[in-house]
């Protein structure tokens, strides 16, 4: 993630150095992280892709007319909770690569001697990797707006999107790093991050028809992406107010607080170079 | 002795025949509907209440209000489950009382419609031949609407991808342009 095209390792050390004297260890990390990420073009593609896709569903939505009557509010429902999911991904991917793929580029010996804590290493890269939520979700804005203009709930499913996915974002984007930390091959941690994010993503797709029992109910509840996104069609489709269904965000807050608190407390010790891995 | 046959008679016929149907008391009450019209376009919710007045000289006993919905022009499918998600409220009622029951509506389909709230005994002493308490209808004209077209989205769907589209290929190229020039 912190890979500079040439040359890789001996320019961000010198300006993460220099950086570390002036300010903030994490902010320097941070500010390099992003400058990494958006000016090699990855997250402008990441966001092109993302903006394709949304373009698709919205335009599908627009055009089914079946989703016309309930004011439109399941397909406002529909492309939000597709934008929360995609952005949350893209922020898993980004930050599944932040320590293995330092390591795996030879790039993290010399990340590791610079005079910033590894805690502010990690938080830089939580940063940087929240970054591209955060694109994502100013991506989304114009669709969201296209297909809620007029039904009077634009600054609600916006304020939602950006609370819910926020929560979820940072959860999954410290499990995404505690991955990272924990695989020595860039590959493994990714994979593995992706196959988690499906896990949690296939409660959602269940069709609503199905016998929703105690069991479903655990399971729904247990998940932070689905609860998030219950929560969010709790609130747009069934119009429940913002402390009804308040105890769906239980499981997205725990998630951040024990994925970050792991993080806090388990970081220093797991950024560091393995045996049998390139150094650089 | 002979008497004491004659009861033992009468006992054995009564307890061996068996027992004649219970005669239902009728429910004594009345149930109104506010407002007698609504007008509303599709997805507009409102809400109606239905005072329910026991008028009858003794309790209610348990009942059940029940609120449905039907399509009275066209041929409109309804299903009255999307037009409220609660659609039964449980009661008793002392003599006299009267209490005022809403119930949340949303219009779910364009047409003219007509909703309306019977109240039945509940509970497992019901025997099956009760009258129904029946509310006046309350027409629902809904109109229909479309604020969202293929036409007012396609400005959006194109020009955002096209513009990060751009940016991306833009910041590629100056990428590629100072990796090749170092």
């Amino acid at each position: 993630m912190t890979l500079q095209v040439a040359p890789p390792a001996v320019g961000m050390s010198e300006d993460v150095r220099a950086g570390a004297e002036r300010q903030s260890g994490w902010l320097v990390v941070a500010e390099q992280e992003c400058r990494d990420l958006w000016t090699s073009g990855r997250g402008l593609v990441l966001l092109f892709l993302f903006s394709v896709l949304l373009s698709a569903v919205t335009y599908l939505t627009s055009t089914n007319q079946a989703l016309n009557f309930l004011e439109q509010r399941e397909s406002v429902n529909l492309v939000l909770q597709f934008a929360v999911a995609v952005g949350v991904l893209a922020t898993l991917v980004v930050s599944a690569d932040g320590i293995s793929g330092e390591r795996e580029r030879g790039t993290l010996e010399t990340l590791l001697v610079t005079p910033v804590p590894r805690r502010s290493i990690i938080a830089g890269k939580l940063i940087a990797a929240l970054s591209l939520w955060f694109a994502t979700f100013l991506v989304s804005i114009p669709y969201v707006w296209v297909l809620a203009r007029g039904v009077g709930i634009l600054g609600q499913a916006l304020a939602l999107g950006l609370c819910v996915g926020t929560l979820v974002a940072i959860g999954l984007g410290c499990i995404g790093l505690l991955i990272s930390a924990v695989c020595n091959s860039n590959k493994t941690s990714i994979a593995a991050s992706i196959f988690l994010l499906l896990i949690l993503f296939a409660p959602t797709q269940l069709p609503s028809g199905l016998p929703q029992g105690w069991f479903f109910e655990v399971l729904l509840r247990a998940n932070p992406v689905a609860s998030g996104l219950a929560y969010i069609s709790s609130m747009l489709v069934e119009g429940h107010s913002w402390t009804q269904d308040l105890s769906f965000l239980i499981t997205p807050l725990l998630t951040a607080i024990i994925a970050g608190g792991a993080l806090i407390l388990a970081g220093p010790r797991l950024v560091r170079l393995t045996r049998g891995v390139n150094a650089g | 002795m002979r008497k004491l046959l004659l009861i033992g008679l009468l006992v054995g016929i009564f307890t061996v025949l068996p027992a004649p149907a219970l005669a239902a008391a009728p429910l004594d009450a009345k149930v109104d509907a506010e407002p007698a019209q609504v007008s509303t376009v599709l997805g507009g919710r409102f809400k109606i209440t239905t005072p329910i007045t026991n008028t009858g000289a003794r309790p209610s006993g348990e009942i059940l209000a029940h609120l449905n919905v039907a399509s009275i022009e066209g041929s409109v499918y309804v299903d009255p489950e999307d037009w409220s998600s609660n659609r039964s409220q449980q009661l008793s009622l002392q003599p006299g009382e009267s209490r005022k029951l809403a119930w949340e509506i949303q219009a779910v389909n364009a047409g003219h419609f007509a909703a309306y709230v019977v109240v039945v005994p509940y509970g497992s002493n019901v025997v099956g031949n009760e009258g129904l308490v029946i509310s006046p209808l309350v027409n629902i004209d809904v109109a229909s609407r479309s604020t969202l077209s293929a036409g007012g989205a396609l400005p959006v769907v194109i020009t955002v991808p096209l513009l990060l589209g751009l940016a991306a290929a833009g910041t590629l190229f100056r990428a590629r342009r100072r990796g090749s020039g170092r």
